[in-house]
């Protein structure tokens, strides 16, 4: 048990920038607690904890400007709680990776049942990407998975998306503090996956403002809470690809949806194919990498059903046009000129597609929504 | 010796009768201009005493007062040189016994020239309203508006002439009633000239059938310029009325060149740097702005977005009203400003969003901000919003085979026909103005409709705001199909028109 004092202590210790949990862990066991280490000056830090004297100075300023008493009393009042390494509470699988989070803060509930799957990918988001991660994400959420990814721009947050558009629940991993929303327009999604009985985590400080070097270090996170881990779409450098490297040396399952070898954005996943990872085809694909043991209460009988209805009562110039779009973006005056018919049938038509959700219109462009 | 004559000053865009006085008593050689006049009447004396000096006349060497009544309205503009020239000639007794018994049946605008040559001067138009049977005394150039406004006028070149013809010397011909012609209009562009973009001429053909403002979101070299410079070619010809209240303004803005009435619907594309007292009007002696110049034709501002937030802002009310009221210390006029706006901007900062082949360099945020700019309430506004592609060179390569301006003009006429025989009893001009009340009587919602606005809120996030001017330009629609009511169709293809999302790119 560790008592309120030294929680405040470490949320503290938390606050600096460099912190490594495994020297974290080190130093309150030579010094006997975290209170102690922040009672120590500079010097002795820098002594005892093998650090440069001003590294250690650092450390203290940075431990010392934050409020802890503070950061417990808005993290409780946004409706969340802070863990800590080592208590009971504390995400089981997060423990067991090299380097967990010392102190770990969250909106929301961790309480979501079912096996974690984790998705990810690219911030620049291709139609292909957008329908595949849609596609994956709302699948493996109705049969009772719950999706974590991290809140960012384009596939991350198509991913929460789909899943609070079912109302269940996703976790997202912050690269800022729980308090803040990065991206801004993310906002509303943020508040859908609480209210939907998912979870915002993050290791930051409350406030902390989003900063380049967050985001590689919150995908270990991601990816350790997860039991598989599937990589959508991103570039062959790209913060997907650090993802699937953490995984794969955290021992999971690593999964990549292949795409054209000409698509800048399928590349990295092309080449984690290539390097080992197992090619994503299907939904029940994931299933089968999520380990065993947490299967239990995974409802996969309706994906045999093929829920493929929609396409079937398509009119016959529907399916036209969807012949037409085929995988790429078009536009409503090239429909028009292609397809030589008058603008006002087009455009009703083009509606009609949009809202039953066949077609995905975005900036004047329409893409095929599903496959 | 005392003298009254007739004349007409402009208060916004309607004229007011003036009755100017002329004293001349013995004393110093002296010539005062009373009734809060304007810098330029009190120079008007100027210009007097050289013109009567240099047309053979007299200018008596005495103490003249000249008193422009009502006393207390501000007058302004070099319209009343003429009737104090007159007046002075009146009370220096160098007309006849018959022409100063028939002074009160003439008003007198116009300037002088220092040869006693008439110039033209601003507001004549306006000015012959307050006639009431009189005949009118105007400059050659200004004869144009005598013709249209249809009332008894003379122009005499100079004031030597004039005194002649008052005098009952010489006759001068009376300025004929002139018939407005509309339909003659020889248009330098054609639409037949734009290649592809089928989407954003079917939009423009809806704008100029009912009147509605449109907003066109595109690449640079689209061709946004091209499709609004040939807007004017397919909008319906200028009736008598309509031609009668855009000169006025014109009129009043001395704008008028030469001899001409105004037969065109005006087009106005002022640069994205003008000040919002020169878009709607104004300054210290108010003066029409861009939107009431564009009255009854077309305000078009390319760049949109990057007109200035507050010369933006000032646009609500006479889109909503078609009425620009300016309120000053001394004065409040109000300007007709029944404008069809045409916006036209591009998808990001740097023009290069969404380009098949070019990489847009701006951020999420950037882009964000730069649509933010149009406020949404001025996106209310705007019925109509259309997005053009890049042309391919297989597009640009074929042989222009659009329809023709006059084929496009001709259903547009007819869905304007439609229109007058909809609001012969109101004041509604155009489907885009119509009232609430006139929106639920004439545009009822079909059977399947309200399904398609449902889920059009629901999957769009529409407001409900934003329905009224769905059902508007659904009528135009069906008024350009000829047909008696909207349907489901007709609100579809409507829902096509609509604007860019706000979170667009970063929308996920």
């Amino acid at each position: 048990m560790i008592n309120e004092n030294e929680k405040l202590a470490r949320i503290k210790l938390n606050a600096f920038t460099y912190l490594r949990t495994d020297w974290a862990e080190r130093m309150i066991e030579v010094f006997g607690s975290a209170s102690e280490i922040l009672k120590s000056d500079a010097k002795t830090l820098a002594a005892r904890g093998g650090m440069s004297e001003k590294t250690a100075a650092e450390l203290l300023r940075e431990a010392h400007a934050l409020d802890a008493e503070k950061e417990v009393e808005l993290t409780r009042a946004a409706g969340g709680d802070i863990l800590f390494l080592g208590e009971e509470n504390y995400p089981k699988k997060l423990g067991e990776i090299k380097d967990p989070p010392f102190v770990l803060y969250y909106r929301g509930t961790l309480a979501a049942a079912g096996p974690k799957v984790a998705m990810v990918g690219t911030r620049l988001i291709t139609p292909y990407g957008r329908r595949c991660a849609e596609k994956f994400a709302s699948e493996i959420t109705r049969c009772g998975a719950v999706v974590v990814s991290g809140l960012a721009r384009g596939v991350d947050s198509v991913c929460h998306k789909a899943a609070v558009e079912l109302g269940k629940p996703t976790w997202a991993v912050v690269g800022t503090g729980i308090g803040r929303c990065y991206p801004a327009e993310n906002k509303n999604l943020a508040g859908a996956i609480i209210e939907n009985g998912g979870a915002i985590i993050s290791e930051l400080p409350f406030s902390k403002p989003p900063h380049a070097f967050h985001f590689p270090r919150r995908n270990r996170i991601i990816s350790a809470l997860a039991g598989v881990v599937v990589i959508i779409e991103g570039k062959e450098r790209s913060g997907a690809l650090i993802t699937a490297r953490l995984a794969a040396e955290q021992g999971k399952d690593v999964m990549a949806v292949p795409g054209n070898i000409d698509s800048l954005q399928s590349g990295g996943t092309n080449k984690l194919i290539r390097d080992g990872a197992a090619a994503l085809l299907d939904t029940k694909d994931i299933i089968d990498f999520i380990p065993y043991e947490e299967r239990f209460g995974l409802d996969v009988s309706w994906l045999d059903k093929e829920d493929k209805k929609e396409f079937d009562n398509l009119t016959q110039q529907e399916k036209q046009f969807l012949d037409f779009i085929k995988d790429g973006e078009v536009t409503a005056d090239d429909i028009v000129e292609g397809l030589k018919m008058p603008v006002q049938e087009a455009a009703a038509a083009l509606f009609e597609m949009e809202i039953k959700g066949v077609l995905a219109c975005i900036d004047g462009k329409y893409s095929k929504n599903k496959f | 010796m005392l003298s009254t004559v007739l004349s007409a000053g402009v208060r916004g865009v309607d004229g007011f009768a003036i009755e100017v006085e002329a004293d001349i008593a013995p004393g110093m050689p002296n010539m005062a201009v009373v009734g809060l006049a304007d810098t330029e009447i009190k120079e008007a004396k100027e210009r007097v005493i050289s013109a009567v000096r240099n047309s053979g006349l007299e200018f008596p060497l005495k103490r003249i007062t000249v008193n422009l009544s009502p006393a207390d309205i501000k007058k302004s503009g070099t319209g009343l040189d003429l009737p104090i020239a007159v007046s002075i000639l009146a009370a220096s007794g160098q007309l006849n016994a018959a022409a100063l018994d028939g002074l009160k049946n003439f008003v007198f605008v116009g300037e002088l020239g220092l040869d006693g040559s008439l110039r033209p001067c601003a507001g004549v138009l306006p000015m012959l309203a307050v006639l009431g049977g009189r005949t009118a005394v105007v400059p050659p150039a200004n004869a144009g508006e005598a013709a249209l406004a249809r009332v008894n006028a003379v122009a005499p070149k100079n004031l030597a002439e004039l005194a002649g013809f008052l005098n009952g010397e010489i006759n001068l011909e009376k300025i004929p009633p002139a018939d407005f012609e509309a339909g003659t209009q020889e248009y330098f562009y054609d639409f037949s000239e734009v290649k592809s973009q089928p989407v954003a001429k079917r939009a423009l053909e809806i704008a100029a059938a009912g009147g509605h403002n449109i907003l066109m979101i595109g690449l640079p070299g689209t061709g946004k310029s091209m499709l609004a410079k040939r807007f004017p070619s397919i909008l319906p010809p200028l009736t008598h009325d309509e031609a009668l209240e855009i000169t006025k303004i014109y009129s009043v803005s001395n704008l008028l060149g030469g001899e001409r009435f105004l037969s065109a619907r005006p087009f106005r594309d002022p640069h994205h740097t003008i000040s919002d007292i020169a878009l709607i009007g104004g300054g210290a002696s108010p003066k029409p702005g861009e939107v009431s110049l564009s009255h009854n034709g077309i305000l078009f501002l390319d760049e949109f977005a990057e007109f200035g937030r507050n010369v933006l802002e000032v646009l609500r009310e006479p889109m909503e009203t078609g009425v620009v009221s300016i309120a000053r210390a001394r004065e409040r006029v109000s300007y007709p400003a029944r404008f069809t706006l045409i916006a036209a901007m591009n998808p990001c900062p740097c023009g290069n969003h969404g380009h098949p082949h070019k990489q847009c360099t701006c951020t999420p945020v950037m882009i964000n901000r730069y649509r933010s700019k149009i406020s949404g309430p001025l996106l209310d506004r705007i019925d109509l919003t259309v997005n053009l592609n890049p042309v391919e060179f297989k597009d640009w390569e074929k042989k222009a085979e659009g329809e023709t301006s006059a084929q496009i003009r001709e259903r547009v006429i007819k869905a304007r026909g439609a229109q007058a025989v909809r609001f012969k009893n109101s004041p509604t001009r155009a489907n885009a103005f119509m009232s609430s009340r006139e929106i639920k009587d004439f545009c009822p919602l079909p059977p399947g409709g309200g399904e398609v606005l449902e889920a059009a809120m629901r999957k769009l996030g529409l407001s409900a705001r934003s329905l009224d001017k769905i059902l508007k330009t659904a009528r135009t629609i069906a008024d350009l199909e000829g047909a008696e009511n909207i349907s489901k169709m007709h609100i579809m293809e409507v829902l096509q028109y609509r604007p860019l999302d706000r979170k667009g790119v970063a929308d996920v």
